[in-house]
């Protein structure tokens, strides 16, 4: 039945009648064509994007459920755009990137991506010494609180990249009114001309900037300043301590 | 009377006759006939109507939908009134006063990369458009319909090709991309009636050559200067990219500015902006052409904002050194050697364990174009301070990238750089991440970008206050261009994939 209607009906069900290879195949000629430059032609890395092969949100994907949303919202805060695909088209996609995933986990050598062994050549001592003194991250962190355990919820990679600055990291918004009201909440959006943020029973409040006076409380923004100061032995001491805090608090 | 009226159609009807080779030498008002606008690269407009005193009365006066999700990357052509934009596989011809669509092409369906079209260039009354497939589409420009397609490269080799073609004289020069394999860069001139090669420049030698680099790819317009009839060109980083064993040495002639004889292809001299490249720092960025005074002396100058950090001031007529400063942090060189070129530091090579450097892949700026403005002698570009981690390790070969990168932090910045000194004059923050918006000056003292959250921006020259803005809804990743029509003047912006026209309230 499946095959007449291929036959006679080419145009309106062609493609759902495609086979798991023809699905592969499509899926490898939009990739080239849409994701290969950042994910590169394997998909194990290009030019910005990661290496979808050890992707975490790919190992967990089931059928596009977690790939689709990403390839049709993106992702704002690191530049991957958003697609305009039909469900065969992301099936296909879909297909290719688990395909691949599955050939790169049965070669051995001729791998890009990030070991975090690879990540564990520094020395452990140096890198405390570093983390409670030159550092001074232990004035806002501590290996048993904040960061007990913080080996384990990321790899070594996402903890090397967390390090040197936490995407996406929460702040605080404070704003005065021109009736000298205040209101306070979680930075929502920030850019020359308007300031907003979420208040405390979570809701969106926005204002023009040149009306009101916002200032911003952001923790996170003094990993920018390390940036300038680190070497790399100073990171790679520092990855060394880190990935020792891989128990969490009971 | 009679004569009178036979003359003006005479003139209309020249009017009529797309691009002629004074028009490209000296652009009027109603057009912006070459991708920089003129062959300097300055993006910079002798239009006065808009200032900064009536700026903040300006408004849309047109918006043109591609309906595509893709971004526009390119810098839209205007002549006889008509627009020319376009996206991969795609070319909008539209009407400069309204914004409604002419003719539309469509390219067939290919496996090329579909990572950006910058734009087509016109030779007459015809367009050429380049392909991800590696074709060159010779178009005419009253429907769209194709003189013919020649293959500029081999894309099933790995190349693919996304810039806006140059034209001087009768030569076509295009360039290419390619750099997920080892494959060599050139750069080729074409007949614009035929599609024959007239000459090719070979950037790198042929892949296989033992020791030796490939890449060097020419995938950004360059500049040209008439006068001592020469044509510059940025290359692109060696292959594989992140890993240099395999090409010890400086890698001649990636990540460098060229100056080439545009007759023969010839190679008159050499500047390398990145010796020994690791980083993925293409040196394709603007070569802009200034004649101004350096310290006391008048000189003929080419000026870049590398993608590496640096910004170059040189001689133009023997690629003599004049300036080598930073625009940014960069922390990958040991210093700078006597012609003028960053020396790398080999602790800064990508390696197992991750080195941390500045600026990240996406470089100190990139593609989109800065601008000179002459009256305050600035040199505006949109930079983007950046942390990225590289690595590199045997197991990930030689062949391609050969390696991971990984940006960690990043932020949109534009800079006014004094260009006899390298300081900077002023800098106005753009946001988080960065902005990659192109840069455009006007004669009125106006600069025309997009900051890293979707606003358009109108700022003062003389000291980067915003004058004006507007909410586009997405990222400006092309250039702006301005151009007056009826005399009334249009800036014209994209953001996502939608072209935006401004101008002052009609009156």
């Amino acid at each position: 039945m499946v095959s007449f209607l291929c036959r006679t009906l080419p145009i309106v069900l062609a493609l759902p009648c495609l086979g798991r290879a023809q699905t592969v195949e499509a899926g490898r000629s939009q990739f080239q064509q849409q994701c290969a430059f950042c994910h590169g032609k394997d998909s194990a890395g290009g030019e910005d994007g990661p290496d979808l092969t050890r992707s975490k949100l790919v190992a967990e994907d089931v059928k596009g459920d977690k790939i689709g949303p990403v390839v049709r919202n993106g992702r704002a805060n690191t530049g991957m755009p958003r697609f305009n695909v039909s469900d065969q088209e992301l099936a296909s996609l879909v297909a290719f990137i688990h395909t691949q995933k599955t050939l790169a986990e049965s070669q051995n050598g001729k791998r890009r991506g990030v070991e975090t062994a690879d990540l564990r050549t520094g020395s452990v001592e140096k890198g405390k010494q570093y983390f409670n003194g030159t550092g001074n991250c232990a004035a806002c962190h501590s290996p048993t609180g904040d960061l007990a355990g913080v080996a384990k919820r990321n790899d070594g990679l996402k903890l090397m990249e967390r390090l040197m600055y936490p995407r996406g990291a929460k702040s605080k918004m404070t704003v005065t009114l021109p009736s000298g009201e205040s209101v306070t909440g979680e930075t929502a959006y920030q850019d020359e001309f308007t300031v907003a943020l979420k208040d405390a029973s979570g809701r969106y409040r926005s204002w023009d900037a040149s009306k009101v006076k916002a200032t911003v409380d952001a923790p996170a923004e003094a990993h920018v300043e390390l940036l300038a100061k680190y070497t790399d032995d100073d990171i790679h001491n520092l990855m060394a301590y880190l990935l020792t805090l891989d128990k969490e608090n009971k | 009377m009679r004569i009178l009226i036979t003359l003006l159609v005479g003139a209309a009807g020249l009017l009529a006759q797309g691009t002629t080779p004074d028009m490209l030498l000296k652009p009027p008002a109603d057009s912006w006939p070459a991708y920089h606008g003129d062959y300097s690269g300055r993006r910079h407009s002798s239009l006065t109507q808009i200032t900064p005193e009536n700026v903040r009365n300006m408004g849309l006066a047109w918006a043109f939908q591609t309906g595509q999700t893709q971004t526009l990357k390119c810098s839209p052509l205007l002549v006889d009134g008509v627009l020319y934009i376009t996206a991969p596989d795609n070319v909008w011809a539209v009407d400069a006063r309204s914004g409604h669509q002419i003719w539309h092409y469509a390219y067939p369906k290919n496996d090329g990369f579909h990572i950006g079209s910058r734009g087509v260039s016109m030779y007459g009354n015809w367009i050429y458009f380049m392909t991800p497939d590696a074709k060159l589409i010779c178009l005419n420009s009253k429907d769209g319909t194709v003189r013919w397609n020649i293959a500029v490269a081999d894309s099933a080799k790995g190349y693919w090709t996304t810039m806006s073609p140059m034209i001087i004289g009768n030569h076509v020069i295009v360039g290419v991309s390619g750099d997920f394999d080892n494959l060599n860069g050139f750069l080729k001139s074409v007949d614009p009636e035929t599609g024959k090669t007239q000459w090719r420049f070979d950037s790198t030698p042929p892949a296989g050559t033992p020791d030796a680099t490939t890449g060097g790819m020419t995938w950004m317009t360059g500049t040209y200067d008439p006068a001592a009839k020469l044509l510059y060109w940025g290359t692109g980083n060696p292959t594989p990219v992140l890993t240099g064993k395999k090409r010890p040495g400086d890698d001649l002639y990636t990540c460098s500015i060229l100056a080439l004889d545009p007759e023969t292809g010839k190679m008159v001299w050499h500047f390398q902006a990145s010796p020994h490249d690791t980083h993925d720092w293409d040196a394709v960025e603007i070569p802009v052409l200034v004649d101004a005074d350096f310290h006391g002396t008048p000189r003929k100058m080419l000026m870049q904002t590398s993608r590496n950090g640096y910004f170059f001031v040189l001689d133009r007529i023997t690629g003599e050194n004049l300036l080598t400063t930073t625009f940014g942090p960069t922390n990958w060189a040991t210093g700078v050697d006597k012609k003028g070129q960053p020396i790398p530091n080999p602790a800064k090579e990508p390696a197992p364990d991750g080195r941390l450097i500045a600026p990240d892949e996406g470089g100190l700026t990139n593609y989109r174009s800065p601008s000179f403005d002459p009256k305050t002698g600035l040199f505006i570009v949109d930079a983007h301070p950046s942390y990225g981690i590289y690595f590199a390790k045997p197991a990930d070969g030689d062949f391609g990238w050969a390696g991971a990168d990984y940006g960690v932090w990043g932020k949109g910045v534009l800079e006014a750089i004094d260009y006899q000194t390298g300081k900077m004059r002023w800098t106005h923050e753009l946001g988080p991440n960065g902005a990659g918006a192109g840069v455009l000056t006007t004669d009125s003292g106006l600069i025309f970008t997009g900051d890293a959250q979707g606003s358009v921006l109108a700022l003062r020259t003389s000291d980067g206050k915003t004058l004006w803005h507007a909410g586009a809804g997405g990222s400006m990743q092309s250039s702006p261009i301005t151009y007056e029509l009826d005399g009334r003047q249009y800036v014209v912006t994209s953001a996502g994939g939608v072209l935006f026209s401004w101008a002052l309230p009609e009156r």
